[in-house]
């Protein structure tokens, strides 16, 4: 076991490694940097500034003198905002995870329940309508579905606020600040959780109906459990197995952001400052994150390996 | 990291389907060219206008809550808030707030005192002595003098300095010799006493005034530490500023809002609110101020948002004309532009009117010189180049293109074929389609292709166009306007692919080279009508603006020179029974 996981680092190691070229290799590629999109400058003085910013430098050279620093943990300076990478994404990683953990775990939840309830009733009334329900939410745009519910929800009725994180100009803390931020989370978490919920809530329902038809099911029936216990003990178990390889792939997405619903609801979320970044070719900011999201998706593969095996006796490495 | 990716292509994808509603649709590859439109309306050019409020009272509960604090929509700030260091625009307005300049300009773009009471310019041009206001105080208190207006200026000059102001440009006696190093000061910064400074320049500019009056930093405050050749301890302090601006930052809450408390310090006296808040906002923002959280916001110039406005019955509603203006730009390095009757022929050829009028419905006008309608440097007369077939035809005829077999002109076996670059939006989804059927007529066979800014930008500084869109930013001297045009200016996005004219690189240095306002009105009159003859771009339009504030604050006057920043000092809450 030791072995393995020694193993799989240095592979992540590598992969790592790879991803970094090709990140910086198609930043690079984008037609454009940070200094020529500024329409006020003579070429003077952007050739000026581009060898104080390095930018005047062959790609490889740039590549390498990044990687070292990135390499000690310096990320660089932001060229827009001239902070520190680093302290700019913490910034604004933990109101994105904010939302996205809240609207993750309501999606499973959902998910979870319809799909085993409409797994045991196949081809019921209940089956058809959140089959149904279930496309027509995730056929929705979130632009279209989050105009729409601020029209409704916080325009007309002025049930929750239209959007942003807290209430403009509002000194509350404490108790009162987390009430206030979970007021203005609702809307958004709901518009995230309704366009996550039919995928999910399908797949739950065709890995339990494949889990059902099987052999120890029938099993668990004939030595006379209860349908309860046959259902959420047994099969749901089973059933829950493939979905680890699918939590992993959350984790990255729970600090990714979600560019379209954080415009939209004004969420000071990191989704906005990376299509800022991207709009004016900050590369260290660019690069920054989105090796970070690299991280994160490689270790969260590995941690579903390794969680797999801890679940599921069959894969376990001898 | 997929999901990322994917959701930016998303975005991407909507923003294009979001921009282009209902409007024309047009892909680049289409080749047909859409039926010409049988209903004609006459478009109703706007006027520069304010509406008032018909019912004040209407205002929703949450803003007549907020007794001593007005709030305005900004896109982005990005917490540089330092007049010389920012490198978002947003910022820009968020400085305005805390740092106040020497001199500032009117609404017409002409120069107005701020910090400085009066200047004096020299008999040769060359000298200009600022003359301070008695007791000028920084917000926490500290005396602003002359000394820190020379601060101001010499670490402007450090080599280090890697903001977006342009020193060298007034030519300040001893300037380079600073930033080499091979001075301690620069020779032309004079401090007479603490409440003057003589500066000595070594060229008459005109737009110097405005760049030596700019915003003044604390000597004792952000030089605390200076060494030539150093500035990366300032970076620490551009999320504490210290100006003397009507308004201090209270607290900057990342991606959210940046607030204000008002300045006791500031010279004409404590602003009568006493907090200010800038909410960052994306697009209009509209449901923040139908549910009473901003009190100022800005929108696109349409009809449809100005009769929901009308419609909310508590806004103040303001229509003002931009200091941009937006223009086709000609590949110059191609042979076929060199004859000047080619390009006058596609100005000629092109209607530009109705593509104002049906991609602006009234909120835009033909423009015909780079200079703002609002400008004290505006004029009509020059020859307006109404949209005119005939005359097109026969300038392209004297030119030598002659109509081919297919319809399509040629000379000496080239057909006139041209590639237009542009961005998606509201202007090309109607400028493509009714351009190419223009120039179809003219017997010209017009490639249109949309791609990001950025690529853009790149495509047309190697050359890749023969037409390309683009807009300035906003505008204060006339000179800003057609600096592009001199032969020796080569920049990529301003410039013109090598567009050369002896008599308009004269004029643009004469245009400079005098302070007097009336004498350059000429000079500019006569530079804009030789760009009219030779013309280096087919300008396209001047926008109208449109905002909007809630009628229980009194004070805010836009313009498209500096927008509210100058009506803050003046904003003032009127209570609604």
């Amino acid at each position: 076991m030791k072995a393995y996981i020694i193993r799989r680092l240095l592979y992540m190691v590598l992969t790592l490694f790879g991803a970094s070229v090709l990140i910086f290799g198609l930043y690079a590629l984008t037609p454009g940097d940070f200094v020529d999109n500024n329409p006020k400058l003579t070429d003077e003085r952007k050739a000026e500034l581009k060898q104080m910013y390095g930018l005047d430098k062959p790609v490889v050279e740039r590549y390498f003198v990044w990687l070292g620093n990135a390499v000690r943990g310096d990320f660089g300076y932001s060229l827009q905002y001239q902070q520190p990478v680093t302290s700019l994404l913490s910034q604004y990683i933990w109101n994105s995870f904010l939302i996205a953990s809240a609207s993750t775990l309501f999606t499973w939840l959902i998910a979870i329940v319809i799909g085993v309830i409409s797994a045991t009733r196949q081809y019921s009334f209940f089956d058809s309508a959140v089959t149904i329900g279930a496309f027509a939410a995730m056929s929705f745009p979130s632009f279209f579905a989050g105009l729409l519910i601020i029209k409704f929800f916080a325009v007309d009725l002025g049930w929750f606020p239209p959007g942003g994180m807290i209430t403009t100009g509002s000194n509350a803390t404490g108790l009162a600040y987390v009430w206030e931020v979970i007021d203005h989370m609702f809307l958004p978490v709901l518009v995230l959780t309704m366009l996550g919920v039919g995928s999910l809530t399908r797949y739950f329902r065709t890995n339990m109906l494949e889990i059902i038809r099987q052999d120890f099911i029938r099993t668990a029936r004939a030595k006379g459990l209860k349908e309860k216990t046959v259902v959420y003990k047994h099969a749901l178990r089973n059933a829950l197995l493939p979905a680890i390889t699918l939590l992993g792939f959350e984790l990255p997405a729970l600090f990714g952001g979600a560019i379209i619903t954080e415009k939209i609801f004004n969420w000071p979320g990191v989704g906005q400052l990376y299509m800022q970044a991207f709009s004016l070719r900050d590369y260290p900011l660019l690069m920054g994150f989105t090796m970070f999201l690299a991280i994160l998706t490689v270790v969260s593969n590995l941690l579903a390996d390794l969680l797999y095996g801890v679940a599921d006796p069959r894969v376990r490495l001898k | 990291m997929k999901k990322g990716l994917i959701s930016a292509l998303l975005l991407i994808l909507v923003g294009a389907v979001s921009v282009s509603g209902c409007s024309t649709q047009e892909s680049a590859s289409d080749n047909q060219t859409p039926a010409a439109p049988q209903e004609t309306r006459t478009v109703q050019s706007i006027p520069d206008s304010f509406f008032p409020a018909t019912d004040k009272s209407k205002s929703p509960e949450a803003a007549k809550k907020r007794t001593d604090t007005v709030v305005a929509t900004l896109t982005e700030p990005g917490g540089v808030f330092n007049p010389y260091f920012y490198k978002n625009g947003y910022d820009g307005n968020v400085s305005a707030a805390i740092f106040a300049p020497l001199v500032s300009v009117d609404k017409n773009g002409k120069p107005i005192p701020r910090l400085a009471e009066k200047w004096d310019i020299s008999d040769d041009q060359l000298t200009y002595t600022f003359h301070l206001r008695p007791n000028l105080k920084f917000s926490d208190g500290s005396p602003l003098t002359a000394e820190d207006v020379a601060f101001t200026l010499t670490i402007l000059h450090d080599k280090a300095y890697d903001g977006d102001e342009d020193i060298f440009e007034t030519q300040i006696k001893g300037g380079r010799a600073y930033k080499e190093g091979k001075a301690d000061t620069v020779e032309g910064i004079k401090v007479i006493d603490p409440q003057t400074i003589q500066i000595t320049t070594e060229k008459v500019n005109a737009r110097s005034l405005l760049i030596l009056g700019g915003p003044v930093l604390s000597k004792a405050y952000y030089g605390k530490g200076y060494k030539p050749g150093n500035l990366e301890y300032l970076r620490t302090l551009h999320g504490k500023p210290l100006g003397a601006g009507p308004y201090k930052l209270e607290k900057y809450i990342t991606g959210q809002e940046v607030r204000y408390l008002a300045n006791e310090h500031y010279y004409a006296g404590k602003p009568a609110v006493e907090h200010f808040i800038y909410k960052t906002t994306e697009g209009d923002a509209l449901q923040f101020f139908q549910t009473g959280e901003t009190d100022y916001n800005s929108f696109t110039a349409n009809e449809d948002n100005l009769e929901l406005l009308k419609s909310l019955g508590y806004a103040n509603i303001n229509v003002y004309t931009s200091t941009a203006y937006s223009y086709i730009k000609f590949n110059h390095s191609k042979p076929y532009f060199k004859d000047k009757r080619v390009r006058q022929a596609l100005i000629y050829g092109l209607d530009r009117q109705k593509i104002v009028d049906t991609a602006y419905q009234g909120y835009g006008q033909v423009a015909n010189v780079p200079v703002s309608p609002v400008s004290w440097a505006y004029t009509e007369e020059v020859n307006p180049y109404h949209y005119d077939l005939e005359k097109a035809k026969a300038l392209l005829d004297e030119a030598g293109w002659k109509v081919g077999a297919d319809g399509i002109r040629e000379k000496d076996g080239q057909k006139l074929k041209l590639y237009y670059l542009t961005t998606k939006g509201p202007l090309s989804d109607v400028l493509i389609p009714i351009a190419k059927e223009n120039y179809k007529e003219l017997g010209v066979q017009l490639e249109a292709e949309l791609m990001d800014y950025n690529a853009l930008l790149a495509r047309t500084a190697k050359g890749d166009h023969d037409l390309a869109s683009f807009s300035t930013t906003m505008l204060t001297d006339p000179s800003d306007g057609v600096i592009q045009f001199g032969s020796n200016r080569s920049s990529s996005f301003t410039g013109t692919n090598g567009y050369s004219n002896p008599k308009v690189d004269e004029l643009l240095e004469k245009g400079i080279s005098t302070l007097d306002i009336e004498k350059r009105k000429e000079i500019y009159k006569e530079l804009y009508n030789e760009l009219s003859d030779d013309p280096p771009y087919i300008f396209l339009t001047y926008r109208k603006l449109l905002t909007a504030h809630n009628a229980r604050v009194s004070g805010f006057d836009p313009n498209g020179y500096t927008g509210i920043s100058g009506n803050l000092p003046d904003l003032k809450i009127e209570p609604i029974q």
